[in-house]
């Protein structure tokens, strides 16, 4: 039994060891952590691309880590308290909670480790009770972004229309501030009404799950605005399971590369892209201007971009 | 000493040989694993799914399983929590938080005993319905800011120990003694190793059934408590697979989900892997696809090892 557990625990030691060798421990480049919310959107694929290209250009030694589900904000915390250990220079962190990440970046601070926040902005209000200073946010800004789809919505449906959203994970800054874009937009267009909002927790299975419903209990909607793309993409599938096809106009937003197809084939009307790569760059250019000690602009903007049928014919 | 009682200490044994072996691995692996701060994360971050399996290692000794531990994290969390912004006092907020504990497992172990159903559907239920009454009582939105002397309960140290680790120990000596030493840790093995001899004997099964369920109950509302002051915020999603996670380092430390068989000490060990496991990797640098496919390799090899080890002795 004894000479099992041996041989069990050395198969796993040679496994951690083949992955290490990826990863060199001896370099004189700075190490630096990019803790994503999760690796499994391509959103944050993306922004771990253009992070990784700039690291490589810039002499930065980038580890990359996310919790296994998204909404573990818990399983984050656990990272960063792991890689302060390393002795990384900076940290870079896409929040899974605004509120919650403050009692990781309390641990970071401790350490003197610069904080670079990306895509989901830090509750202020929590983070000043705390005493945690970010050197800069980089992203988009989502509320813009939602008023952008709204002001869409009102323009190609002439002003009338009955919506249903969905939206993302209750609570999430990111989810909250689309939603409340989208809503400003629409606000002075009298003949527009949200019949429902409801969130899909950004997922593509519940997308289409809680829109079947919504479509069931409202079936006059004729226009989805989906906080993401995912659940959009949901919904679109929801729309022709319903025979509904090209009747109900989808509008989402992250304009990922599926959703794209869909705007190409007419089943899906618009999207918001957003430039996860871009904002990977930019914060790692950040960081770099961090640790030399150079002074940062609070909030380093990516631009967004409304994806129609026409503009990808324009490119 | 009886053959099963031989048998769980060879077997608890192995598991602490796994661990001391792993931590080697780790420790000639990068500099930053055995570190007293390092080490002091681990014992931080293992101490929830410790003291989750705490209940869970109840419930499978007594030859059930509890699939709605998660969801009762996230439940009194969130009573915690409003009860916290509501201005109660910490004692009776830690009282409402622990009492919806306590009721959920009642709950669990009166169906499963007086309704006569499989734990599994019952507990399964249970995962949807608390995590549901989660949901619904704050309409999906986190709670949050509490006063530091309520986070002084993650956040707090003494001697340098942090304070989910000394309740995590606490937790241990208690339940342990509970176990081992008491009329009712006896009937948790009985039951487990054999229900209707256990009756017949006179013992009431369902009584005691339903403490089991109540126990985890209990326990997870504890960790709950450690959840959100570590969090600074109470989650209606949190809690999500932590049964998995607490099944997991049951089972890794040698609880036979058949029944009538376990330790605590095995329990926490098993709980110390996983914990060791996760903090290791992401000082290595590995990415989190390639950590889960490790664990799940731990926990198979684990209990391969305890398959393998059974055939052996008989």
């Amino acid at each position: 039994m004894r000479k099992l557990t041996v041989v069990f625990v050395a198969a796993l030691a040679a496994s951690v060891l083949s992955c290490n060798r990826a990863a060199p421990e001896t370099t004189d480049k700075p190490k630096v952590a990019l803790v994503l919310k999760t690796l499994n959107h391509p959103f944050f694929v993306d922004m771990r691309r253009g992070a990784q290209e700039a690291a490589d250009r810039l002499g930065v030694q980038l580890e990359v880590q996310a919790a296994e589900r998204e909404i573990d904000v818990e399983k984050q915390m656990q990272i960063v308290e792991n890689m302060i250990q390393t002795g990384i220079k900076a940290l870079v962190i896409t929040p899974s909670g605004s509120r919650e990440i403050v009692s990781a970046l309390v641990k970071a601070r401790d350490a003197n480790v610069p904080i670079i926040i990306v895509d989901t902005r830090v509750d202020e209000k929590a983070a000043a009770e705390a005493g945690v200073h970010t050197e800069t946010f980089v992203g988009s800004d989502n509320y813009e972004g939602g008023k952008l789809a709204g002001a869409h919505v009102v323009n190609v449906t002439g002003g009338k229309a009955r919506v249903g959203i969905l939206e993302g994970i209750p609570g999430h800054e990111t989810g909250d501030s689309r939603l409340r874009g989208f809503r400003d937009a629409v606000k002075d267009a009298p003949g527009i009404t949200v019949v429902a909002s409801q969130p899909a927790n950004w997922e593509r299975d519940q997308g289409f799950n809680v829109f079947q419903n919504m479509l069931q209990a409202h079936p006059d909607i004729d226009t989805v605005f989906a906080a993401s793309d995912l659940m959009a993409l949901g919904a679109i599938e929801a729309i022709a399971a319903a025979g509904k096809t090209g009747r109900i106009k989808v509008v989402g937003f992250d304009a990922l590369d599926d959703a794209k197809k869909a705007i190409a084939a007419g089943t899906m009307d618009a999207s918001v892209a957003q430039f996860p790569s871009e904002m990977g760059k930019a914060a790692i250019e950040s960081v770099v201007k961090a640790i030399r000690g150079e002074k940062l602009p609070a909030s380093i903007m990516v631009k967004l971009e409304m994806v129609t049928k026409e503009s990808l014919v324009r490119r | 000493m009886t053959r099963s009682s031989r048998l769980t200490h060879a077997r608890q044994f192995g598991t602490v040989l796994g661990l001391v072996v792993l931590s080697s691995v780790l420790w000639a692996l990068t500099p930053h694993f055995f570190t007293v701060p390092n080490l002091l994360n681990v014992a931080q971050q293992t101490s929830i799914n410790a003291i989750v399996a705490v209940g869970m290692t109840f419930v499978i000794i007594s030859g059930g399983i509890d699939l709605s531990v998660g969801s009762i994290v996230a439940l009194s969390g969130v009573a915690l929590g409003a009860a916290l912004q509501g201005g109660q006092a910490l004692p009776v907020a830690l009282a409402i938080a622990l009492g919806i504990g306590v009721i959920c497992g009642l709950v669990n172990g009166a169906i499963i005993s007086w309704g006569g159903l499989p734990p599994f559907i019952v507990t399964l239920g249970m995962m949807s319905i608390v995590r549901g009454a989660a949901l619904v009582f704050t309409e999906g939105r986190p709670v949050s800011g509490f006063d530091p002397l309520f986070r002084s309960l993650a956040a707090g140290h003494l001697g340098g120990v942090p304070a989910p680790v000394i309740a995590t120990m606490a937790v241990y000596l208690v339940a342990h003694v509970v176990l081992t030493r008491t009329t009712f840790g006896r009937y948790v093995y009985a039951i487990g190793g054999n229900e209707e001899a256990t009756r017949l004997a006179g013992v009431s099964v369902r009584f005691h059934k339903t403490m089991i369920y109540a126990v985890s109950g209990l326990v997870s509302a504890m960790a709950a408590v450690i959840l959100t002051a570590r969090l600074n915020s109470a989650q209606p999603i949190a809690g999500t697979m932590y049964e998995l996670d607490a099944i997991a380092a049951t089972v890794i430390g040698g609880t036979s989900l058949m029944g009538g068989q376990g330790s605590l000490a095995g329990t926490l060990v098993g709980a110390l892997i996983m914990g060791v496991l996760r903090n290791g990797l992401n000082l290595l640098g590995v990415s989190s696809f390639l950590q889960q496919i490790v664990i799940g390799a731990v926990i198979i090899g684990a209990v391969l090892i305890d398959t393998v080890l059974k055939r052996h002795r008989n």
